[in-house]
């Protein structure tokens, strides 16, 4: 094993060895980056966190807790947050008019319990996921949260004597530290469940949807009430808000598409009634037409004399 | 286009040379053809042949030659064979008589006397050789003198012995001075065994010549020496001892004939050309298009090619501009046109005159052509047929050449030039369906026959006359439309020896097939009627076909000789009618390699048969049921307005027959799409829209189980999402009969509200770029796909050859690990195109054909400047052709690395030229797919153009592993288990397949019998695309279909190495070499190296794999 460097930059170099499998019976290890978090917005849990990257694709929670009870025992690991987790970011399913409303009046906040039955609601409107266990991409990086901040101190040392002892952790070795339960198996029987789940129970299926449906309603009502609210309310630069539902309710996007495209053509028709009414529209189309051509013959000339520059083009084949 | 007359006046003063240019933009018309115009002048100085550097010293050496031949010491008269001897003796070579060679006892004496004349001729003197042709000969006459000759030589190929005679005597002279200098042989002078030609090439002496070139010296008759009278087309001039013996008339013999006057018409053929060329400024040119046209196409003057070459074209354009073509005396075509006109007119004339079923006469004449010579232009002032050395199948071929270039240049819209010039076609497996090689001439009598064109030619025509009766005649429903023969070349031989036999004594064949009669197995002839004319036509019939020929009924009480095949496919039963009529009458093919066919292997390959249409159409009547099922369907709260097919197997285009029975696996469901009236009452909101979709989806699903209970099951099933704003579900349904199909939802609204996401510009970057990703992903599933679909299904039933075509294309794109990366509606486009812009060819009638062809087309594809243009709807204007010209040249631009887009396809429903070749964002093929599937089917190209006939096509299906760094081998058990689910009956699915659970005896477990889950997506797919989405920056895998057991895969060469900082594309290692320096303060500015984790990646894969993955091989690790 050629020697590896304990730190690049400011990372931690995490070497794990991966044991031989039978369809690729070598033994190989893969690099862990590890440093302390520090995001560019903070939060209250920087200080007990690292930040890793290169996680390997089959990275699980498990594996983690796994890997760093063997680094600094049982305990000091709380969760890991994988990268595509943070960026998920929550689509938007507003009705269209509330989140027009929202995005300009959003300064009155709700109370934590409604949050809270919000929340919980859309958990139940979520569709069920068809993999029982990710990919990762390969490359990314995770955030690991530690128990307290002494603890990251702990592992970052621990790691700098793996590198002395040169025994490396190895991964998946999971079942000795009773971690808890084996993470779901890859390979077939992963392909398998998939395919089972991606045909979920129908009544479950229409529970969820039941359960969205609802959940709209509730905002598209919401939202209702607040344009309501709005209709007569200037905000703080002293504008009215002009809102669905008025005495002269504004024509929804449809129509007013409708209403322009309609116009153009009119417009366009006009415009066709007086073309080639008097002598000079002729006269000057046919100057155009002449123009036209010429350019034409210039641009297939340089067509011709761009083929010539590949060469080759003119010769018959033989 | 008839643009407005040019206001000369007015630019004229203003600007002297535009005038000219505005001129000759008025006068050639369309864009097409002005480019045509502009390519073709650029060829014209291509090919132009530098004379001074290509024939260094040739004038010296022709004057040289001219001095010696008539320094020969003329002798008297002497008997022939004494003569000959005495010659043979003395210089130690043979005299080249033509065959039958002179008899021992013929009385009449030949003589030596100095030539008359001397002429250099030909394309040299004319200088219209291009430097492409096969080889540079400079011919030069010399006129043997009258004195030599008598009047009645003209009989008994009299005048052909002292011509081989004088020839000897000349070659034996000229051997002995110039030996040294140069490389003497006999050829036959086009071919024709009539008339050997000396050959002399000078030896090199400086060594890099531009261009072999040799010098022909051409013995000659007199001018009019012979009656013309005597020598007609019907004149029989070659009698047989036997027959002078028995008194009967012998048969008339053309070629002969005409190749007695064509001796004595060199000069004045000689002068006509000059003369023309003197008026006619366009003249040479038009001969050099024509020559180029010509040799492209396999075209020359000698007999085995087809008896047409540089000089007929020159000649044939020369009396059409001359005058008297028309029959009254005036000039065809006028000697003002431009090269490209003349080029076209001539082009023209040939496909409009058949004149192989009909003689053509020039000029004004009652001349009535015997039947039985072949084809005829007769020039009737000086009573030559100027085709004589053409036969009946190269004028047909000439004719169905001319015919195709013809349409090519009527038509506008697509490259008139490189099919017409630049493309090779003589191929004959390009050409033809079938091509046949025989190599045994059976029974086959030549003494019988009086022709002078050899026994390969006479054994080739009596071959084709059998055959175009049995197959291309209206007797019998025109099977073929056309039949080819090659007979060999004559080769040249030394001087000492006597000729060469022809090498080899095969003959080929090829046949067009007309595909829409090829396929008939049974054969109606004449009906048996009492009256005798029809008595007499079924005793013709009988004649011909022998003892296949049988009486039958058929409905409306007829009764008709009739014949009948065994075999299917239009292939086999071409092959079978063959070998039984050749062998009926011409006792070949008795044993089975006397004949060989080649190109069925193809077939082979994948089994197909014409019974396979059979199955495809049953798949689409079971989705005609399948779409009135649901429009029966009486609940539903919207009407459905269009339930469209979106899957191969429902347009004739799957390779494997979709299988609608019982099978050993989940069923895999044709996908089809649905869409509802417009309605208001879709939510305005993405996510809103999807669930509602689930919803309806859940709704169609119980509907249709309760209208058809018992015989349908449904699943509802979940995509493979990212995010709920794309299609999240699906529905699939099975029917008892076995055929499944999955359906989408489409909603306008959906459409509507991405697209003004798309348009929207106060959107953040991101959100914009989502939504024209999932806009395309829509627009994909259900507006082009339902068209593409459409449009296949409507050609697959105009052209018959186009399904075999398209799924032995994809079966090549499979077996080399190409078909992950092509959407299969863009081979299906490639393979479409070869049938509708076929040139120069016609549409393919076989499928080897069209897979053949369309291989050339992607060989030949310049994807990197040209767009692929299919007009599917024929009638794109060409405003539109320009649109997308343009908006390649933008994309370009754009994006000269061709990082997103890659190959530009384009067809009348879709003008972005994208629909075929992206998918989800990104290009696909990628450019380094793209570029490896033109690598591959330039190797193709060449192999097929390298083997000829003799082309097993199995060898182009064979992939090259060594290719790939790295190959994943599945464990195929395992694979075909992950085919097979069942239904979760509780909620611990995941404990499904733990072996405890089940019994290993299968009549104890109780899943036994339990219908299995449709697959979601084939298990091999989801995880190669896991893998390649984990990968996606390291690693390109190649695999062909789902069931392919074999992955490829290649390193990125840009990501080996990299500066270590967050993000990278994928698993590295710390370098070792860094690491010793790694103390120091200004790596770590600079960063540290990291390398490519290999072994890492490669350990991870075998872990995702599991026991999927039966051994990964890598190189270089």
């Amino acid at each position: 094993m050629a020697p590896c460097p304990p730190t690049i930059g400011e990372f931690s170099v995490l070497p794990i060895s991966i044991p031989p499998l039978p369809s690729f019976p070598r033994s190989a290890v893969h690099y862990l980056y590890a440093r302390r978090n520090a995001p560019k917005i903070p939060t209250a849990n920087d200080s007990r966190s690292l930040f890793l990257t290169n996680v390997p694709v089959d990275a699980t929670e498990i594996h983690f807790r796994g890997l760093f009870a063997t680094l600094v025992g049982v305990g000091r690991f709380e969760s890991v947050t994988f990268e595509e987790e943070r960026r998920e970011s929550h689509t938007d399913t507003q009705p269209a008019q509330a989140a027009r409303l929202l995005a300009a009046h959003s300064k009155k906040r709700k109370r934590e319990h409604e949050e809270a039955e919000r929340a919980a609601e859309e958990v139940a409107a979520r569709i069920p996921s068809t993999w029982t266990r990710p990919l990762r991409k390969s490359g990314s990086t995770a955030v690991v949260m530690l128990a307290d901040d002494k603890s990251v101190d702990q592992v970052l040392k621990a790691i700098a004597k793996v590198h002395k002892s040169k025994k490396y952790p190895s991964w998946g070795s999971v079942d000795k530290l009773g971690a808890g339960k084996a993470p779901p198996l890859l390979g077939s029987a992963w392909l398998k469940t998939h395919n089972r789940l991606s045909y979920p129970d129908r009544d479950a299926l229409q529970a969820s949807v039941d359960a969205f449906s609802e959940l709209f309603a509730k905002k598209e009502q919401e939202a209702a009430e607040m344009a309501k609210r709005l209709r007569n309310e200037p905000d703080e630069d002293g504008f009215v808000t002009v809102t669905r539902g008025g005495r002269n309710a504004p024509a929804s996007k449809n129509e007013a598409e409708e209403a322009k495209r309609k116009m153009l053509d009119r417009e366009e028709k006009k415009k066709e009634e007086l073309t080639n009414f008097y002598r000079f529209q002729l006269r000057e189309k046919k100057k155009e037409e002449q123009a036209e051509l010429l350019k034409q013959f210039e641009e297939d000339r340089n067509r011709v004399r761009a083929m010539r520059e590949k060469r080759g083009k003119f010769v018959p084949e033989s | 286009m008839d643009s407005a007359p040019a206001k000369r006046r007015k630019l004229a003063h203003s600007e002297p040379s535009s005038e000219n240019v505005l001129q000759s933009a008025t006068t050639v018309g369309l864009s097409k053809h002005r480019i045509f115009v502009l390519e073709a002048e650029e060829l014209l100085e291509e090919a132009a042949v530098d004379y001074a550097a290509a024939f260094p010293g040739a004038d010296t050496l022709l004057g040289e030659i001219k001095t010696l031949i008539e320094a020969i010491e003329p002798h008297e008269p002497l008997p022939l064979v004494e003569a000959a001897h005495k010659l043979e003796k003395k210089h130690r070579l043979k005299v080249p008589f033509p065959e039958p060679r002179p008899p021992k006892d013929c009385n009449y004496k030949v003589a030596f006397a100095k030539p008359t004349q001397f002429n250099v001729v030909g394309s040299y003197v004319f200088k219209t050789m291009v430097e492409t042709q096969k080889d540079h000969a400079i011919d030069m006459i010399f006129v043997i003198p009258a004195e030599v000759l008598q009047e009645k030589d003209f009989l008994d190929l009299r005048y052909f012995y002292k011509r081989a005679y004088v020839l000897a005597v000349v070659s034996a002279a000229l051997k002995k001075k110039l030996g040294a200098d140069a490389d003497f042989s006999f050829e036959y002078l086009n071919g024709n065994p009539l008339c050997p030609i000396l050959a002399l090439q000078p030896k090199d002496k400086e060594t890099h010549q531009l261009v072999d070139y040799r010098i022909r010296i051409i013995p000659c008759s007199p001018d009019a020496f012979f009656p013309r009278a005597k020598l007609h087309l019907g004149a029989s001039l070659v009698r047989r001892v036997e027959e002078k013996e028995s008194g009967v008339a012998s048969k008339p013999t053309p070629f002969y004939n005409s190749t007695l006057i064509a001796e004595g018409s060199f000069l004045t053929y000689l002068k006509i050309i000059r003369q023309i060329e003197k008026k006619c400024a366009a003249f040479k040119d038009a001969c050099v298009l024509g020559r180029i046209w010509l040799q492209q196409r396999g075209f020359s003057g000698a007999v085995s090619d087809g008896g047409f070459g540089h000089f007929e074209w020159a000649l044939l354009l020369a009396l059409l501009l001359k005058g008297g073509g028309d029959g009254r005396g005036n000039a065809v075509l006028s000697t003002s046109l431009k090269s490209t006109q003349l080029f076209k007119a001539v082009v023209q004339f040939l496909s409009v005159t058949n004149f192989a079923e009909k003689p053509y006469v020039l000029s004004k004449s009652d001349f009535e052509a015997p039947p039985g010579c072949g084809p005829v232009i007769y020039d009737a002032d000086r009573q030559l047929n100027i085709v004589f050395k053409m036969s009946p199948w190269s004028a047909a071929l000439l004719h169905q050449q001319a015919k195709w270039t013809r349409s090519l240049l009527n038509d506008g819209t697509v490259d008139q030039f490189s099919p017409t010039f630049i493309l090779k076609t003589d191929t004959p497996v390009y050409s033809f369906d079938l091509v046949a090689k025989l190599s045994h001439f059976g029974s086959f009598d030549h003494a019988a026959e009086v022709d002078s064109r050899g026994k390969a030619w006479q054994f080739g025509s009596k071959v084709y006359r059998i055959l175009k009766r049995a197959l291309q005649d209206k007797e019998l429903g025109e099977r073929a439309r056309l039949i080819h023969v090659r007979t060999p070349e004559s080769p040249p031989w030394q001087l000492e020896e006597k000729p060469k036999k022809q090498k080899s004594t095969d003959v080929e064949i090829g046949v067009l097939f007309d595909p829409a009669n090829m396929a008939r197995s049974v054969d109606r002839g004449p009906s048996a009627g009492p009256s005798t004319e029809e008595k007499e036509e079924c005793e013709k019939f009988r004649r011909f076909w022998g003892g296949k020929a049988e009486l039958r009924r058929f409905e409306g009480d007829t009764i008709r000789e009739t014949v009948i095949w065994n075999s299917t496919s239009p292939f086999e039963l071409c092959e079978e009618i063959m070998r039984y009529i050749l062998n009926l009458h011409l006792r070949i093919g008795v044993l089975e390699e006397d004949i060989t066919f080649n190109g069925d292997e193809l077939q082979d390959l994948l089994q197909l048969s014409p019974a396979d249409s059979l199955v495809f159409n049953t798949t689409r009547k079971a989705f005609a049921d399948f779409e009135k099922d649901i429009r029966e369907l009486e609940d539903l709260p919207l009407h459905v307005r269009r339930l469209a097919p979106i899957c191969p197997e429902l347009r004739h285009a799957s390779v494997k027959l979709p299988t609608l029975g019982p099978s050993k696996s989940g069923p895999r469901p044709m996908e089809t799409v649905v869409s509802f009236e417009a309605s208001g009452k879709w939510p305005e909101n993405l996510a809103a829209i999807q669930r509602t979709k689930i919803a309806f989806l859940l709704m169609i699903g119980s509907l249709l189980e309760k209208a058809k209970e018992g015989q349908v099951k449904t699943w509802v099933g979940l995509e493979d999402a990212k995010c709920d704003t794309e299609n999240l579900a699906f529905l699939d349904v099975l029917y008892e009969s076995g055929a499944s199909f999955r359906l989408r939802i489409h909603s306008d609204l959906e459409e509507i509200l991405l697209e003004r996401q798309v348009k929207d510009k106060t959107q953040e970057q991101h959100v914009r770029t989502k939504a024209t990703t999932l806009l395309a992903a829509v627009r994909r599933i259900h507006t082009h796909l339902p068209l593409h679909s459409q449009t296949i299904s409507t050609f697959v039933t105009r052209f018959p050859a186009l399904s075999p075509t398209i799924r032995l294309l994809k079966q090549w794109f499979n077996s080399h690990k190409l078909s992950t990366h092509f959407p299969d509606d863009f081979i299906e486009i490639v393979a479409l195109n070869v049938f509708l812009s076929p040139y120069p060819w016609d549409a393919p009638s076989s499928p080897n054909t069209g897979f053949l062809r369309a291989l050339l087309f992607l060989a030949r594809w310049d994807w990197r400047t040209e767009p692929l243009v299919l007009d599917t709807g024929g009638d794109m204007p060409p405003v539109d052709r320009a649109a997308i010209d343009t908006r390649m040249e933008a994309w370009r631009n754009i994006d000269p690395s061709m990082n997103h887009t890659v190959l530009f396809v384009a067809t009348s429903h879709d003008a972005t030229g994208l629909a075929y070749t992206s998918y989800d964002g990104h290009a696909k093929p990628s450019k380094v797919v793209a570029t490896r599937m033109t690598a591959l089917a330039k190797s193709v190209s060449r192999v097929v153009k390298e083997e000829g006939i003799a082309l097993d096509a199995r060898r182009l299906f064979v992939p090259s592993l060594k290719d790939y760094d790295i190959l994943l081998h599945l464990n195929s058990k395992v694979a075909k288990s992950t085919l097979k689910t069942y239904p979760a009956d509780n909620s611990e699915d995941v404990a499904m397949d733990s072996p405890e659970r089940y019994s290993r005896f299968k009549n104890l477990d109780e899943r036994t019998g339990k219908a299995f889950l449709p697959l979601a997506q084939h298990p091999a797919e989801a995880f190669l695309d896991h893998l390649s989405a984990a990968y996606s920056g390291a690693l390109v895998f190649f695999r062909g279909t789902p069931d392919d057991m074999t992955v490829g895969g290649i390193w990125n060469p840009q990501v080996q190495k990299k500066k270590f900082r967050i993000n990278l594309p994928t698993s590295y290692k710390p370098d070792a070499a860094a690491a010793a320096h790694d103390s120091d303060d200004e790596d770590e500015e600079q960063g540290v190296d990291v390398n490519l984790n290999k072994e890492g990646i490669l350990a991870e894969i075998a872990r995702i794999g599991g026991d999927l993955i039966e051994k990964i091989d890598a190189k270089g690790l």
